[in-house]
């Protein structure tokens, strides 16, 4: 498939906190998971083409990957965590970018 | 958007902040008979928590120029189908705001620092209730008109205005609640 029929991308940056700490990778990736399976549904998370692409455990951040005309709805989705097991939880955005170089 | 004025940026960040919620003319409706009464008073910001506004009181509400208050933290503590109902009204809402020409305003009204949201949320937030991009800039112009120009925080005036007790992103739940 060529590039240019190939869906649009978009890379947001983010910050994740648990109780005000970095949770770790495996924990960070189950919650960005879960919390947009559960906002999307199945078929809200493929249509979106989301990706968490990469995570810094030590910093709490990261990027995921979202479909271009869909940046918004990814952004809001994100702003909706505010809890995770009991524990205050954020997933702030912090930056959108057409490549991963530019954030 | 939400918070709408605050004291020139220290090292410690904007230590002296107003919310919304603290201005003379925002008001909290309980009920559709207590939002019909809040309709009619001039340049109000109204925020109905169920959003169940009757399309007249819209229309009252824009004849006086005020604006109806789209909130991030209603949505927050709810989760699954409970939140996809409150955006489903919020739509509704949003929609008959602009059958009727009303306008709108989007702010987080947090209630704690866990619940404030950073503009691009906010912006976020109201795309995802379809808001268009020249609506977005619209409520923020409503936003810088109804809370930066006529309004005067509760019990300030302009001149005092810097001894407004530190808010730091916490909303103090000081805005007159209707009809209850």
């Amino acid at each position: 498939m060529k590039p240019t029929e190939r869906f649009k991308r978009r890379y947001i940056s983010f910050s994740l906190s648990l109780s005000g700490k970095p949770p770790a990778y495996q924990e960070a990736k189950e919650m960005v998971h879960s919390h947009f399976l559960s906002f999307f549904g199945e078929s809200g998370v493929s249509s979106l083409a989301f990706k968490l692409v990469k995570y810094d455990a030590p910093s709490g951040r990261g990027i995921l990957r979202c479909e271009r005309s869909r940046a918004d709805e990814a952004i809001f989705c994100m702003a909706c965590l505010s809890s995770w097991k009991g524990a205050v939880a954020r997933l702030e955005p912090l930056s959108t970018s057409g490549t991963i170089k530019r954030l | 958007m939400d918070i709408v004025r605050f004291e020139p940026l220290s090292g410690e960040g904007a230590g002296r902040a107003l919310p919304v919620s603290s201005l003379s003319n925002f008001f909290e409706s309980a009920n559709a008979l207590a939002a019909k009464q809040v309709c009619r008073k001039k340049n109000s910001l109204l925020h109905a928590g169920n959003y169940e506004v009757d399309e007249g009181d819209l229309l009252e509400l824009a004849r006086a120029g005020g604006a109806l208050v789209f909130s991030f933290s209603d949505l927050l503590p709810e989760s699954g189908f409970r939140r996809a109902i409150i955006i489903s009204k919020m739509r509704l809402a949003l929609a008959a705001c602009r059958k009727r020409g009303t306008g709108f305003v989007f702010a987080t009204l947090a209630k704690d620092a866990s619940q404030m949201r950073g503009a691009r949320e906010l912006s976020a937030f109201a795309a995802v209730l379809g808001a268009t991009d020249v609506e977005r800039k619209e409520a923020e112009k409503n936003m810088a008109r109804l809370a930066c120009g006529a309004a005067k925080p509760k019990g300030q005036t302009q001149s005092n205005l810097s001894k407004v007790p530190s808010a730091s992103g916490i909303s103090p739940p000081s805005a007159k609640k209707v009809g209850k």
